[in-house]
């Protein structure tokens, strides 16, 4: 079966420079896909692709197996909202959400009742007279996404829509798409460079990083299988060690820890050729203790600074080669009463929980 | 702020007087010809010895003070119009364009600005003389077209530079073609910016006077040229009138302009 939007083979060069590498990725109907990614990732050059705002260098996009990139912009039908508040400053609310209507010459009652259920829709009925300088931000953002979507566009692309709003708003909004997303069943591609806005609103995500995609998958996938270093620092928080790489199995290898530790049974990533990697490790995925465990892989450590932060105590700790680690340990822990800075302690980890990055250059 | 009224000390009354006396240099002027048109000397005697209004009877008695100024209307709405289109292309062409040349290009277009209005209409002159457009209303407007069209780049460049584009592009995945994205978004957008380029197009064709004595015939003149005619065969206080309603006629245009300005800013 040919999937409903399919992006292939994509590249974009700007003279020497390579905004987009071969970009594959196919999104099923209703999905919502976000683009993650640093700025300068390759992200918003792909969507402005789709869009048809910018010509790909070479790769083609397909929508139910049709080609798009000879179609001219104004008859992909496909709807966008921008980072940068987009509505018509001479038009009120109701003619910039009726213009795409009135531009495909719809009969006057036909756009007013569309309008009305759109505004409706975003919850700004009691705004339709209002020019767009009488809105807040989050308002014009609400009227665009109103005005993109009430031609029922097949696909409806957003490129960091929320980025100019403060982080109540943004979460508020973020709601609202998600239940607009839910109501209209409209596939959603959705450009962000901020992780929590892309693991609140995405059925999947794909990574972007200097114009490739690292990996695709849902936030679950990212954080519990990064392929590459670069996802597992981006999709939650991770603390890097140095490690040799001893012995590989089926994508488990040995490695050893500066200190003489050895661990076995990590996920490994990547070519393990020049023989080092780094090791990474979650902080809500360590344990601590005063004693050294009886099993498992365990690290001296010594204790740094401690964080109370509400319904978690944050944890920085050093191994005794001067690495520094964090470590969150829920609120009640049986040590969080008694852990005072400067203490010695043990930290032990699960090797399945930790995944280790083989490194290009060989040590880092 | 680093200059602060209230922390000037007795400089402010030094800047207070600097700032009265520039002021009334400018416009002592306007107001002592403004003064003259109402008074009853046949000699421009200033005080007036008394006040009338008989300079401005003759003025509007005289059909040929008449014709001028509506040779000269005509020329100028034509002008505006013209400039303010051919100004909105360039300015398209000048904000929007990314082709080698364009700084240069920029500077090009507003050369008549520098140039002086002299060797520009001789320079016609001797071309219209050529091809047989002297003293025709379509020579005095592509040479009054060529002075005004500055305004309208500068005026339609500056609008459009802080005009997002991405308003456009939002225009464009609506639906609108590109065309009907510029007219139905862009251009609306600004609408003040095409307003004021048309006002200063009007004004620069309206008081020209050097390229207009050059293109200027017995029977086709502008309300300049007969200013200038009239101040050389006879000093009479018709000109001072003629002169007060033009300036009215200038400061009502500059109050339009900001008054656009003002409710483009607010909408």
């Amino acid at each position: 079966m040919t999937p409903f939007l399919e992006i292939a083979g994509l590249s974009r060069h700007f003279g020497s420079f390579v905004a987009v590498r071969d970009v594959n990725l196919e999104i099923r109907k209703g999905e919502f896909m976000t683009f993650l990614g640093p700025s300068g990732s390759g992200k918003s050059t792909t969507l402005y692709a789709l869009a048809g705002l910018d010509t790909p260098t070479s790769g083609n996009i397909r929508i139910e197996g049709k080609s798009i990139l000879d179609v001219p912009p104004h008859r992909r039908n496909i709807g966008m909202v921008f980072q940068r508040y987009t509505l018509f400053p001479h038009l009120t609310v109701a003619e910039n959400v009726g213009f795409p209507l009135s531009v495909r010459r719809r009969p006057a009652a036909e756009i007013a009742a569309k309008v009305g259920r759109m505004l409706e829709l975003v919850r700004l009925q009691d705004f339709a007279q209002r020019k767009p300088g009488q809105l807040s931000g989050g308002q014009q953002q609400r009227v665009a996404l109103a005005r993109a979507l009430v031609y029922e566009p097949p696909v409806l692309l957003m490129d960091e829509p929320l980025a100019a709003l403060d982080k109540k708003l943004r979460e508020e909004i973020q709601c609202e798409i998600r239940r607009i997303h839910r109501e209209t069943g409209v596939t959603i591609l959705y450009v962000t460079h901020d992780q929590e806005e892309a693991l609140r609103l995405s059925d999947r995500i794909a990574v972007f990083s200097k114009g490739v995609i690292d990996q695709i998958g849902t936030g679950a996938e990212l954080y519990e299988n990064p392929a590459t270093r670069f996802v597992a620092e981006f999709i939650g928080d991770s603390d890097f060690l140095p490690c040799d790489v001893l012995a590989v199995r089926d994508g488990l290898a040995s490695i050893g820890l500066s200190g003489g530790l050895a661990v076995d049974g990590v996920p490994l990533h990547g070519n393990p050729a020049a023989g080092k990697a780094e090791l990474m490790l979650r902080p809500e995925r360590i344990s601590l203790s005063r004693a050294m465990p009886a099993s498992g892989p365990a690290l001296p450590a010594v204790i740094g600074d401690l964080t109370f932060l509400g319904s978690h105590l944050q944890v920085a700790a050093a191994t005794l080669d001067g690495r520094a680690l964090s470590v969150r340990l829920p609120f009640g822990h049986e040590v969080v009463g008694s852990l005072a800075r400067g203490d010695e302690v043990w930290l032990s980890f699960r090797p399945a929980d930790a995944c280790a990055f083989c490194s290009a250059q060989g040590g880092s | 702020m680093l200059l602060h009224w209230d922390k000037l000390g007795w400089w402010r009354w030094v800047l207070l007087a600097v700032t009265i006396l520039t002021a009334v240099f400018l416009l002592l002027p306007i107001l002592f010809i403004a003064a003259l048109s109402f008074g009853s000397s046949q000699w421009l005697i200033f005080p007036p010895p008394s006040w009338t209004l008989r300079w401005y009877d003759e003025l509007f008695a005289d059909p040929s003070w008449l014709d001028a100024a509506w040779t000269s209307f005509k020329i100028a709405v034509v002008v505006a119009l013209l400039s303010v289109l051919i100004g909105t292309l360039a300015a398209f062409g000048l904000v929007r364009g990314r082709f080698r040349g364009r700084e240069a290009l920029k500077a090009f277009f507003l050369t008549p600005m520098i140039l002086p209005v002299v060797v520009l209409a001789v320079a016609l002159y001797a071309f219209y003389l050529r091809v047989g457009l002297d003293g025709t209303v379509t020579g005095f407007v592509l040479a009054h077209l060529v002075v005004a069209l500055p305004f309208s780049i500068l005026s339609i460049g500056t609008a459009l530079e802080g005009f997002d584009k991405s308003i456009e592009d939002a225009a464009v995945l609506c639906g609108a073609t590109p065309l009907e994205a510029v007219l139905r978004v862009t251009l609306p957008a600004i609408a003040s910016g095409l307003f004021s380029a048309a006002i200063f197009s009007f004004l620069a064709s309206w008081d020209e006077v050097v390229l207009a004595i050059f293109m200027a015939s017995p029977s086709l003149q502008t309300l300049p040229v007969k200013i200038w005619g009239t101040l050389r065969q006879d000093l009479t206080p018709v000109v001072a009138a003629v002169s007060t309603l033009l300036i009215a006629l200038t400061l009502v245009l500059m109050l339009l302009v900001s008054l656009a300005r003002r409710f483009a800013k607010s909408s």
